[in-house]
């Protein structure tokens, strides 16, 4: 695990958001470190989506404040936490649909080119073996000039997960990267992300609900529940911990 | 022919372009047109002339509204005010202020793009129908102006006068000066859609959330959109004024809007080409039906439902589909 030195890359204060009458999230505190791999895990309707949402900039918090490096962005909008070097996935895959693996790759290195509003054919041309060189690292550039539509789940949530890398983000949020997925398909992704995570010396954030997942990948595990931090340490901490057994693990 | 076929094809089709620069100008094919449409116009007595011509300022009209429709994500059901009020801009700034007959005519499109960047900024506010329903609104406003400004705009009468029919060139000629204008227009259009703004645009129609995700501000883009699509079917509008040499509030009514929108359905969404195929039917059948039938309308609203019924990509769908099975689909 990545020493704690320094400040929190980051750290969520009293954080509140409610849905009507419905309190989502009632005082979340929550320190990531850099390079730190962070499962939260929970039960369902805990606040964990909604937590992610407004780390990533999908909500905005109703009180408490979000820093990144110490920066205060309460009410930053998702493609200025973007540009901050924050990236998501989304619980359910998010892509273009109707544009080929090949484009959606290239539709992330555009952005992350910051020359998004040119009307220069030939950026897009130089951009061809970065795309495919990206595409190459998630084993999926036999399948570039497919539609998105016509290929398989996994293939899409491996896809989201390359387009948010190619945006060279610090900070990874990935909501549930392996919902949906088959066991082996599963267990490739994880790898996939954490040979990433490393290789790049990444932060990652990830709701995960696959318990061998979590312990498999994560430094630290965030036990929600009812919105707020119900626990928090070491996997082998959590795993202990009876209280958490008994409102998640069901006495695992 | 089943989606599912048509996703195949389109599949096949779009391995062939990658492979042959998918971003590249087809000149080949665009002087083939040009060359075959200028012969036309110069040619063929002036019915057909004034036809042809109608299409191809239509066409024009149409792939601008298509670029909001097919790419940006933004359904407008009030495009015609892009339209006509370039047609005004340049009526008013030549009838009322006395420009110079040249720049009124430059003046036309940067009317329109003015315009879209004032009503483009509230509609982006919104999403879905609802900002569908805020382009319904501006479009009605400023229709109602137009209408009831009398001492300015000419109220239903409209301002005629300001600029001889065609410059006073013939039929043909003028044909041809439209079919420059028409074809450096589509020319823009496939630039800008073939560019990184024009992926960013698509990205953010296709999907507002992965795409902020990945650091595209929906608003500021679909802006640049609505700027551009108002832009160019001010030019349209500007090239309609002048062929017609007059302009009535009918220019930015609901009828020339609804007329945009039925050519691109036809055309077939999500193509670049259709308000080009869109055009061509929908005038076509207008000009040849309406002299024999009373009411065109009908038909035109039958072949739409056809269209919609079997073939959801429209025209383009069809000539693509077309096109992949001469190439001998490699779906075996």
């Amino acid at each position: 695990m990545a020493e704690r030195t320094g400040e929190p890359l980051m750290s969520v204060r009293g954080l509140r958001k409610a849905f009507g009458r419905f309190l989502a999230l009632s005082g979340v505190d929550l320190d990531v470190w850099p390079g730190e791999v962070r499962a939260i895990i929970g039960p369902n309707g805990a606040g964990k989506t909604t937590l992610i949402n407004v780390l990533g900039g999908q909500l905005a918090g109703d009180t408490g404040d979000v820093k990144l490096r110490g920066r205060r962005l309460n009410g930053y909008y998702p493609h200025q936490m973007a540009a901050l070097g924050v990236g998501r996935t989304f619980q359910i895959s998010s892509t273009f649909r109707r544009m080929t693996v090949y484009e959606n790759m290239l539709t992330a290195h555009n952005s992350a080119s910051r020359h998004w509003f040119s009307l220069s054919a030939r950026r897009l041309r130089a951009m061809r073996d970065a795309v495919m060189a990206d595409l190459e690292r998630i084993e999926l550039s036999h399948l570039a000039d497919q539609p998105v539509e016509d290929i398989s789940h996994g293939d899409r949530k491996r896809l989201e997960f390359g387009m948010v890398l190619a945006t060279q983000p610090q900070l990874l949020l990935l909501d549930e990267p392996t919902a949906g997925m088959g066991l082996h398909e599963r267990h490739d992704l994880i790898d996939l992300v954490l040979r990433e995570v490393r290789q790049r010396s990444l932060t990652l954030i990830f709701v995960e609900h696959d318990i061998d997942v979590v312990f498999k990948a994560a430094d630290t595990i965030t036990v929600m529940a009812l919105g707020r931090v119900f626990a928090e340490g070491l996997p082998a901490e959590i795993a202990a911990n009876a209280d958490v057994q008994e409102i998640y693990l069901g006495g695992r | 022919m089943t989606e599912r076929d048509a996703t195949m094809a389109g599949a096949v089709a779009s391995q062939a372009t990658a492979l042959r620069d998918p971003y590249r100008i087809h000149w080949r094919l665009t002087a083939l047109v040009v060359a075959v449409t200028a012969v036309a116009l110069l040619t063929l007595p002036p019915l057909v002339v004034f036809t042809l011509t109608e299409v191809m300022i239509f066409a024009l009209f149409a792939s601008g509204l298509n670029l909001l429709l097919s790419y940006s994500g933004i359904v407008s059901f009030g495009h015609a005010l892009y339209f006509g009020i370039a047609a005004y801009g340049m009526a008013i700034a030549i009838a009322r202020f006395g420009w110079p007959m040249w720049l009124g005519i430059l003046l036309g499109p940067f009317t329109s793009a003015l315009f879209a960047l004032v009503f483009g900024f509230l509609c982006v506010q919104l999403t879905a129908i609802y900002a569908a329903m805020l382009t319904l609104a501006c479009a009605e406003v400023v229709y109602a102006v137009v209408f009831q400004w009398f001492d300015f705009t000419g109220g239903d009468s409209g301002i005629s006068g300001y600029v001889p029919s065609m410059l006073g060139l013939s039929p043909g000629v003028y044909g041809v000066v439209v079919l420059g204008v028409v074809t450096a227009g589509m020319l823009f259009l496939w630039r800008v859609v073939h560019s990184p703004l024009g992926l960013t645009i698509r990205a953010v129609g296709q999907n507002p959330a992965r795409a902020a995700a990945i650091g595209h501000g929906r608003k500021r883009v679909q802006l640049i959109a609505f700027v551009l699509s108002g832009f160019v079917c001010g030019i349209a509008g500007t090239l309609f004024g002048v062929f017609q040499g007059n302009v009535f509030p009918d220019y930015v009514g609901v009828l020339i809007t609804v007329d945009g929108l039925v050519m691109v359905l036809l055309g077939g969404l999500y193509s670049f080409a259709a308000g080009i195929y869109g055009a061509l039917l929908y005038k076509v059948l207008d000009n040849l039906i309406s002299h024999y039938f009373q009411y065109w309308q009908l038909v035109i609203g039958l072949i739409l439902m056809a269209v919609i019924l079997l073939s959801p990509s429209g025209i383009s769908g069809m000539v693509q589909r077309l096109l992949s099975l001469g190439r001998g689909g490699r779906d075996g």
